[in-house]
């Protein structure tokens, strides 16, 4: 007896770079996306892991849609996934959405202040509306 | 020529995100370079170095770096030392919970008390080796 | 033929290895006669999380089928290790002291744990499934953990 499981998932992509407040962001927005939004959906792919030649990684990203998240236009997660897998169903920046794109308001990257909690949630909403849009597309 | 105030200690974690340990190695990163060890430390993405960064890795390569791992895939101990930095030291967050099994890290997203608990730990163990590094 | 049966749940590759017999536990017994060797399966080291630690009972030792011959720690949480044969405890898979890390990398392999001499090998290999009855079993844990994720 064959049992169905699921195959229709998106790979989230995150950058979560230390060096910045907003990569602590990308991080933490991608964890919500995975643990309370649309955990069933979605799977993360470990950045370093994927870029240093990580098997499951870069095979899941070859076969299944990915969003990438970036905390800055260094686009360490866009780049990575488009050399080594493809071009991702969706990239977000998140200095793309902020008020404003100068973020040194945000100042702690480890402990993120309320504005930058309330960013990372943001991030999250936004993530998880472009995870509904790829599966509606791929169905 | 950097003198000898000059002289920083990179610490690099893997910050693997689908693992507690990852976000240890993170947190304990953190603690070292703002606070137990600010001024003489500092720390750069991972993902800036495999990406080939140029800024990033004359950084590594110009200075002593210490490498933060969350578990024995070593992501950022071996793409130190593949991308020419000058990895001086390397740290598990895995050894430090075998050296205090009571402080299993429960959730990633956001470390619980023994998370952090075991963060600090392996943050004081970088921190000895940061001061073996820099008298040298 | 491959020698596994395999799935893919998440990003992951699940495989269960042809010609072992397996427990419910999710422990594999390979008979190498007039030996067994014991190990854990994938979906159990999947599961389970990366090793920490791995404790195991001492060579010379009485093990009883379903009597605890051990335990893995991991950084998620402790899975106690049940015997599938009855015998005596021949070999322990003393490299995992300083590596436990194989029981995650190779579990099917380097990753085993302890080699038994054992008692009623015919009896206890008919308590265990073979593994296409593994698979099926893994594969509706697996249906069961997609129901749990949407029902949240």
């Amino acid at each position: 007896m064959m049992v169905e499981l699921p195959e229709k998932k998106v790979g989230i992509i995150s950058c979560s770079g230390e060096g910045c407040t907003e990569g602590s962001i990308s991080r933490i927005a991608t964890r919500l996306v995975l643990e309370k939004l649309r955990p069933q959906e979605t799977v993360t792919i470990c950045l370093p892991l994927f870029l240093a030649g990580g098997g499951e990684e870069r095979v899941f990203a070859k076969y299944y849609p990915t969003i990438t998240v970036d905390g800055c236009d260094k686009l360490c997660a866009k780049i990575g996934t488009e050399r080594y897998s493809g071009k991702p169903a969706s990239s977000i920046v998140v200095t793309d959405l902020t008020e404003s794109p100068d973020c040194s308001r945000l100042r702690s990257r480890r402990r993120l202040d309320r504005e930058a909690l309330a960013l990372a949630e943001k991030v999250a909403e936004r993530i998880a509306q472009e995870v509904d849009e790829v599966l509606n597309h791929w169905r | 020529m950097k003198t000898a105030t000059e002289k920083k200690v990179i610490v690099i974690p893997c910050s693997g995100i689908g693992k507690a340990l990852g976000s240890v190695s993170r947190e304990a990163t953190y603690e070292v370079v703002e606070n137990i060890r600010k001024g003489v430390t500092e720390t750069t993405c991972l993902a800036l170095i495999v990406s080939g960064d140029e800024e990033t890795l004359q950084l590594v390569k110009n200075n002593k770096c210490i490498a933060v791992d969350g578990c024995p895939l070593q992501c950022a101990a071996k793409n130190i030392k593949l991308s020419g930095g000058d990895l001086a030291a390397s740290f598990r967050a895995v050894d430090a919970l075998k050296e205090n099994r009571s402080l299993k890290p429960k959730s990633v997203t956001f470390l619980d008390r023994d998370g952090q608990q075991l963060a600090t730990v392996l943050a004081t163990q970088i921190a000895v080796k940061v001061d073996e590094l820099l008298k040298e | 033929m491959s020698k596994y049966l395999q799935t893919v749940f998440d990003k992951f590759e699940l495989r269960v290895h042809r010609g072992y017999y397996y427990s419910e536990d999710g422990l594999w017994a390979s008979v190498e006669r007039p030996k067994v060797r014991l190990g854990v399966t994938d979906y159990l080291q999947r599961t389970g999380g990366d090793v920490a630690f791995v404790e195991l009972v001492k060579p010379s030792s009485t093990v009883e089928r379903r009597t605890e011959i051990g335990t893995l720690e991991t950084a998620k949480t402790t899975v106690s290790l049940f015997s599938p044969i009855s015998g005596t405890v021949d070999e322990v898979n003393a490299t995992l002291a300083e590596k436990p890390e194989l029981v995650n990398w190779d579990p099917y392999g380097e990753g085993w744990l302890v080699i038994l001499a054992p008692r009623n090998l015919e009896d206890d290999l008919k308590t265990l499934m073979n593994a296409d009855g593994y698979f099926e079993l893994m594969l509706k844990k697996l249906e069961s953990e997609h129901r749990r994720l949407e029902s949240r």
